[in-house]
């Protein structure tokens, strides 16, 4: 929501100068020592809240992150990923590539029920595959499924799909994709039917209220297939402002919450009593911040240029700066500590001196005495655009400084986000973006970097085209085999480096504060994030909040 | 002169760039373009804007203001009932009776408060009750509301505990009986309600204290007072009624504004007020829930100015006059 993050940013501050000059709260839960020991019992409930409210809660159609949040604890897919993101079975037992790499057959366990006790099976599988693809339907994620050529049920337990040649990237789409049941669905508009709104899955819960614009109360599913959960009750609330959130926070109405860095770096360190019942923990995310060039246009196309300026942009201190040292400076698209980032990259250092003598070499010379340089007559003059992203900003501006020192004039422009896609990004009149990718666990990056995804509307929109990438964005596609796989991705962001299409500005930490009456939490976060085993959890009967008196 | 108004929001709408498929959340390289455009296609987005227009018309003729884009295709106006009876509420349906009571509520305080209060500043005109009334309205008028509410709701919510923070209801509200379910409605709707009629209060507690400055120089008040009327009676009796009169113009133009919500003080309350449905709509590009707020919006403002005029004669008998012989 652009035009609010203005008004945000300005409320957290007035905030934060108000509760700086405040006496703290007291009331007798601060007696409560939440560091001791307590038995592992299941019950209780969890609060927590969410910016917006989902549309539906099938998510192949509903398609945004608040949907799949709530769905992701109703639904299960066939594949899921462990705490060090490598793939196992969720619905499945096992599968099998065969030889040829085209044919995946997927085991279901046995004895899978939906919520309501109907069987769950194969001819599920199929209907959800059939759903996703269906035309009418028109679903965001269907491409990866169109690939699909047959798929087949010879057995309620069995379900087996064919490609046309081998999709390495199959197997995260298979574990993306929440599978539905037919016995309700078959037949149904999937746009308006009111199953979404009344979902009966397989998960460790079901919605047991939906109570629009206020909350969703999830509760236990006795069938879950993956046997139960420790907590009774997921409630979420919707609480659109992040400061109003952290106000329920702090009175001890909900349990957890995303944090903003000046809030997990400043405000709860210093107040004891936040201290005292909050805990703050910190993953990395699968999204980074890059600053893009548009390799279209002069000088982005000489790579000489684009090395240059990466040399004289100092990541650290956007990190710093910015986000206030909860970020970390990569070298390859992919999140560190995972099998695909290529652990020999290092990124470019900060060094004025060879991007001056970089730019040189391109011929850019200050020939008038102005402090920017010129080319041929002409000064070495952009504009950054980005959307309306405070973070994006302030990164822009200190770019921009950075940049002047080596003699290279920058504007800023910040645009609201429906204009800046339509007018900017699709129309490829742009010369350097700050933006972000958030992106999925598989490494496949194909939308984003071959050069055959270029057209108005496709993510190539900085126009990169090198044969030795498409080539590996092909083999990558096409390798099945982990350990092959990833020695294409590591080879993949070597090039990509060294080529610098991108500059990586930073990637930054997911940040959450819970609430230390929840117990069973992995800390430090595994690859996958605290939530990998958030069925663990528990909330000792003893620091249970009093559901009476629970606004 | 509804039509006029839909044509003109209806293009501007079309007017700002993108749709429904170019929203933060579609920025994800796993949606591909071809799916957009299949969207696209399914709510008749790749048609001229004309024709689309056309479309809409067609649809408001037998009063049918569509489904939403974003919201799984919600009624935008009334419930729906499907084949096996699952009731869809539509979204004006939902919003509007939540930001109607909470506004209602509001201009009911803000009235009882700003009559007094301009009555006792023009009878003390330039006394220090005059002044202090004038400082407070003004403190209140400057102060911007979510910064208030905020402090309020530290205050009241997280130090003291005597109100709660955001939301509508208690998460066991449905479990209370219903003296509770009061108690908890209008606790939860206290500060929400309280904040904007603060706020609000200086512009009526002037309109009051002018009029009455105005009506108090009249000649029947010297007159009133001459023939020896009680002051009581001059001024509740002879001049109130008289300084009451603008009030009815400046009710009949809050009408709009009972129904429009405030995006600010509902996105920090967490009310899913009409504010928030139309400020999230047009983020959206959800053109048929905008349209169907803009009309109904529309519809509204002009029956809430010939109620005004009816009011205005019905209090004002120089002005049914001036009818009867027109």
């Amino acid at each position: 929501m652009p035009p609010l993050s203005n008004l945000k940013i300005a409320v957290s501050l007035s905030f934060i100068l108000f509760i700086a000059g405040c006496h703290s709260p007291t009331d007798n839960k601060n007696l409560i020592d939440y560091n001791a020991q307590f038995p592992k019992i299941s019950g209780g409930t969890l609060i927590n809240a969410m910016t917006g409210e989902p549309s539906g809660l099938i998510s192949m159609i509903a398609g945004e992150s608040a949907s799949s949040a709530i769905s992701s604890n109703i639904f299960n897919s066939l594949l899921k990923y462990d705490k060090n993101l490598e793939l196992e079975g969720d619905l499945v037992e096992h599968w099998d590539i065969s030889t040829d790499q085209k044919t995946i057959t997927f085991k279901l366990k046995s004895n899978l029920k939906w919520a309501d006790n109907n069987p769950l099976t194969s001819a599920d599988v199929l209907f959800t595959w059939q759903a996703v693809t269906n035309e009418k339907n028109a679903s965001p994620y269907a491409s990866d499924f169109l690939l699909v050529k047959k798929a087949e049920t010879p057995d309620p337990q069995t379900f087996r799909v064919t490609y046309e040649q081998a999709y390495a990237p199959a197997l995260d789409s298979w574990a993306g994709l929440q599978i539905l049941p037919k016995h309700l669905l078959e037949g149904k508009d999937l746009h308006t039917t009111a199953f979404a709104r009344n979902p009966v899955g397989s998960h460790y819960y079901k919605l047991d209220s939906w109570k629009h614009g206020e909350h969703l109360k999830l509760s236990r599913n006795a069938n879950s297939v993956l046997g139960p959960a420790q907590i009774d009750n997921l409630v979420t609330r919707i609480i659109p402002d992040n400061s109003a959130q952290f106000l329920e926070l702090m009175a001890d109405n909900i349990d957890l919450m995303g944090l903003d860095p000046i809030k997990y770096s400043r405000i709860i360190p210093a107040r004891p009593e936040l201290q005292k019942k909050l805990a703050l923990y910190k993953e990395l995310g699968n999204s980074y911040t890059y600053m893009g060039f548009n390799l279209k246009h002069k000088p982005f196309d000489d790579v000489r240029v684009r090395r240059a300026i990466n040399y004289a942009i100092d990541k650290q201190e956007i990190i710093d700066g910015v986000y206030l040292g909860l970020g970390i400076n990569i070298a390859s698209p992919y999140k560190p500590g995972t099998r695909w980032s290529n652990p020999t990259l290092t990124p470019y250092p900060y060094d004025p001196a060879k991007a001056r003598a970089l730019l040189k070499e391109a011929g850019f010379t200050d020939s008038n005495g102005d402090g920017i340089l010129e080319r041929d007559g002409k000064p070495f003059s952009f504009e950054i655009i980005t959307n309306q992203n405070k973070e994006r900003e302030k990164s822009a501006v200190l770019i921009q400084r950075r940049l002047k020192e080596v003699g290279i004039d920058v504007q800023i422009r910040a645009i609201e986000w429906a204009s800046f896609i339509s007018r900017f990004i699709k129309t490829g009149d742009f010369d350097v973006v700050v933006l972000g990718w958030g992106l999925g666990l598989d490494p496949d990056q194909y939308n984003i970097w071959h050069s055959s995804q270029q057209a108005p509307g496709q993510f190539n929109f900085i126009g990169y085209n090198n044969p030795k990438i498409d080539k590996l964005l092909e083999q990558g596609r096409l390798e099945l085999n982990p350990d092959k796989r990833m020695d294409i991705y590591h080879q993949f962001a070597a090039t990509l480096l060294e080529d610098c299409p991108i500059i990586y500005l930073s990637a930054g930490y997911g940040l959450t504060a819970i609430h230390k009456r929840v117990k069973g939490i992995d800390d430090p976060a595994p690859p996958a994030g605290i939530g990998h085993n958030s069925q663990d959890w528990y909330i000792p009967q003893s620091l249970r909040r009093n559901e009476i008196s629970a606004h | 002169m509804l039509v006029g108004i839909s044509l003109i929001s209806f293009f501007i709408m079309h007017l700002a760039p993108g749709d429904i498929t170019s929203n933060e959340a579609a920025f994800n390289p796993k949606a591909s373009e071809e799916s957009r455009q299949k969207l696209r296609e399914m709510y008749n987005l790749d048609k001229p804007i004309i024709v689309q227009y056309g479309l809409w018309l067609k649809r408001m003729l037998t009063l049918d203001f569509g489904q939403s884009f974003a919201s799984h295709q919600k009624p935008v106006f009334w419930q729906t009932t499907d084949a096996e009876g699952n009731v869809t509420e539509g979204l004006i349906q939902q919003a509007l009776p939540i930001t109607l009571m909470i506004n209602l509520l509001g201009l009911a305080i803000t009235l009882s408060l700003a009559i007094p209060l301009g009555i006792i500043a023009a009878r003390k005109y330039q006394g220090w009750q005059d002044r202090s009334i004038t400082l407070f309205n003004f403190i209140g008028f400057s102060i911007p509301g979510f910064w208030l509410s905020l402090l309020l709701m530290y205050w009241l919510g997280v130090v003291n505990n005597w109100f709660p923070i955001s939301g509508m209801h208690s998460l066991n509200y449905e479990s209370l009986d219903t003296w509770d379910k009061i108690k908890d409605t209008f606790s939860h709707l206290f500060l929400p309600v309280v904040i904007p009629s603060i706020t609000g209060l200086a512009g009526i507690t002037l309109f009051v204290k002018n009029g009455m400055l105005d009506v108090l120089q009249q000649d029947y008040i010297t007159t009133a007072r001459a023939k020896g009327l009680g002051e009581h009676k001059v001024v509740y009796t002879h001049a109130l009624r008289n300084a009451l009169l603008p009030l009815i113009t400046i009710i009949g133009l809050s009408i709009p504004g009972l129904i429009g919500g405030s995006v600010i003080a509902e996105t920090i309350f967490a009310i899913p007020g009409m504010g928030k449905l139309f400020y999230d709509a047009v983020l959206m590009r959800d053109f048929p829930v905008v349209m169907g707020i803009l009309t109904i919006g529309s519809a509204l403002t002009l029956v809430g100015n010939l109620l005004a005029d009816v009011a205005y004669a019905w209090a004002d008998p120089r002005v049914r006059r001036g009818v009867a012989k027109t």
